[in-house]
């Protein structure tokens, strides 16, 4: 699957591409307006990553010719401004989500997942692993046909795992999946132990295979 | 306190009667003066018209007698008798009597002038009284007059004061008006009246004078919150993504795990600082959307959603009262805001296990949580001000608080009360 990142911030450009380069997504990175334009003129992507203050243009309009082109790529917007009136103009002009900057990179991974996800033709709305299932229009998880029943936390966790497999997910990065961008008003985010702790007991209750690692002081990745 | 045009009003009125007071007694010696010498002139004239008249014809002693008796009956101020001795000269006296015609008055006062002269060999004593007004009728009199002037005086004063206090000071009152409703966070100008007063035309060009370079300080420090903030985005987002890279390497000793993770606090820390100093820069430059009708309540139980793992993980414990449904008329995101702030303040800073309460009446809503010490009022509510020694906290939650309220004309208040600390906010 093809990913455009559009940011003017090369390094930041280039830890996206890092981070979220696997076996499964390839990712582009242009860092201006001119540029953005041509690839969205001339390629298709599963998912585009737009900052919105380009040197030489206003993402938004990135946006627009999209819609204008009657594309389907998914689009997350992400940007550093902050602000609701922005979220709503890209929203409304036809982004799938939006992201303020600052970010956790697994945060930024986990909602391309669930785009691309909606994207695809064949949805069936099911994620398959392994011996796990999870269906995404009911919220329920099954393990070897047997109902798991979580929380609504553990099941976006489970999603937020999913969608960064294989790599170390810090404390803080979960809490801010689970309790949106007020996280860091708080210093402590010890409550993600107890969390992760019940998603693994229940996982391995129903009989899965032991995929969440404790990584010692950082954090925890799913490894199959 | 005494209004500046009343000042002088009182020092006016008070100096009038003093002056007027004093002037009583002048007057009534004046006027007895005055009384006197044209009394004792007219006695004198016609002392000497009788005298004239008397030695110009011969007169016998019945004559005189006779005349005598004719004056007491006619003009009783006018006496001829005989003398036996000699006075050297002519003499003036007063006398205080009754006086016949004039039954209500107990006494009058009258001015005489006593002569002699020779009539046929004969020494003749010839007395002239008038009657005089007393002078303490005199006084009485003039006391009445003066204080009528006196209060004709401060009447006038008064009116004078409110007229000129109307026309002359209006620009004067118009420009404290201006400057008492004047908010350096909302106006960028001062509207000031003209004025014919030089002294007023000055004040007001100093006040604009001083206005301006306000507003302008204030602006450049608006813009420099404005732009720090939005620099400061670019390389936090950086620090995070780095460190998110930095975490997938292989080989990270669990020491520099330990390290890695340190870093994830001081990072919020520097990121929530930042987000505040972007809300603060918005709502002070008013670059927030359009308002919309907002049930605080389920705003609340949002919020209470939001941040339910941490008050698990600290073991608080609940109290929600709302007496009623209240809607208020604010933007989504500043309510949100500024009722976050309440409610992580409120979980942060309660002890492990404390209790935090949450009350709706009437427009009040009241979060109290239990603590220890009472924080430190003063500045409270100001940006970066300490409220207590030992909190680690970004220093704005408050003045966001402070600053969103303010926008609405919301009220807040704080106190500590059986180990509650309370923070009221009056939509």
């Amino acid at each position: 699957m093809k990913i455009l990142i559009i940011e003017d911030e090369a390094s930041l450009g280039r830890d996206m591409v890092k981070y979220l380069t696997n076996e499964k997504f390839r990712c582009e990175w242009v860092s201006n307006y001119v540029a953005a334009m041509e690839k969205v003129g001339n390629y298709n992507y599963d998912c585009i990553v737009l900052d919105l203050m380009l040197p030489g243009g206003d993402g938004l309009e990135i946006l627009d010719a999209l819609k204008k082109l009657q594309k389907q790529d998914g689009v997350i917007i992400i940007s550093a401004k902050n602000s609701i009136e922005n979220k709503v103009a890209g929203l409304k002009l036809g982004a799938d989500d939006y992201l303020s900057k600052p970010f956790h990179l697994a945060e930024l991974s986990a909602r391309i997942e669930s785009i691309v996800r909606r994207k695809q033709f064949d949805s069936q709305n099911l994620i398959i692993q392994n011996e796990l299932t999870i269906d995404l229009r009911s919220k329920t998880v099954e393990v070897n046909k047997n109902q798991v029943i979580l929380t609504k936390k553990e099941f976006d966790l489970l999603l937020f795992f999913v969608g960064n497999k294989g790599r170390v997910l810090s404390k803080s990065a979960m809490a801010e999946h689970l309790s949106g961008d007020y996280s860091d008003m708080f210093d402590n985010h010890d409550f993600i132990y107890a969390h992760v702790k019940n998603l693994k007991k229940k996982l391995k209750d129903a009989g899965y295979g032991d995929y969440i690692k404790t990584m010692y002081g950082s954090g925890y990745k799913w490894q199959q | 306190m005494t209004r500046l045009l009343n000042k002088p009003l009182k020092a006016f009125g008070f100096y009038a009667l003093i002056i007027l007071l004093t002037s009583i007694p002048v007057y009534v010696l004046v006027v007895d003066y005055i009384w006197l010498t044209e009394l004792d002139e007219s006695n004198w004239l016609t002392l000497q018209h009788t005298k004239e008249k008397l030695q110009s014809r011969e007169f016998t002693e019945a004559d005189i007698l006779k005349i005598n008796q004719i004056w007491g009956e006619l003009q009783p101020g006018v006496s001829i008798v005989k003398s036996d001795h000699k006075i050297p000269e002519d003499s003036i006296y007063e006398a205080m009597r009754p006086n016949e015609f004039d039954p209500y008055d107990s006494e009058d006062r009258f001015r005489g002038l006593k002569s002699q002269l020779k009539i046929n060999g004969y020494l003749y004593e010839i007395t002239i009284e008038t009657n005089v007004e007393e002078s303490n009728e005199t006084l009485l009199a003039v006391a009445i007059v003066t204080i009528s002037f006196f209060i004709i005086l401060i009447l006038g004063f008064i009116l004078l004061n409110r007229n000129i206090s109307l026309k002359s000071w209006r620009p004067f009152y118009q420009t404290l008006n201006s400057l008492k409703s004047f908010d350096l966070s909302k106006d960028q100008h001062l509207k000031l009246p003209h004025s014919d007063i030089e002294e007023f035309k000055e004040l007001n060009k100093s006040l604009l004078n001083l206005v301006e370079k306000n507003v302008a300080a204030y602006e450049r420090q608006k813009s420099f919150t404005e732009n720090a903030s939005h620099e400061l985005q670019t390389p936090i987002a950086l620090l995070k993504s780095k460190l998110d890279l930095l975490l997938q390497e292989r080989g990270l000793t669990p020491q520099i795990n330990e390290l890695l993770s340190g870093i994830h606090a001081p990072l919020s820390r520097l990121s929530r600082i930042n987000k505040n100093l972007v809300v603060l820069a918005k709502v002070e430059n008013n670059q927030i959307g359009e308002p919309e009708y907002l049930k605080v309540t389920d705003q609340i139980n949002s919020s209470f959603a939001l941040f339910e793992d941490y008050i698990i993980a600290k073991n608080h414990s609940i109290e929600q009262k709302f007496e009623n449904i209240l809607n208020v008329h604010a933007n989504p995101f500043l309510l949100e805001t500024l009722l976050t702030n309440f409610l992580s303040n409120a979980i942060r800073h309660t002890p492990n296990g404390g209790n935090i309460k949450v009350q709706l009446k009437n427009r009040t809503l009241i979060f109290s949580n239990s603590g220890r010490n009472e924080l430190i009022h003063k500045h409270m509510f100001e940006r970066f001000s300490p409220t207590s020694k030992n909190q680690i906290t970004s220093g704005l939650g408050l003045a966001i608080i402070k600053e969103i309220a303010n926008k609405y004309g919301w009220k807040v208040a704080y106190q500590f009360e059986n180990g509650f600390h309370i923070f009221s906010i009056e939509f």
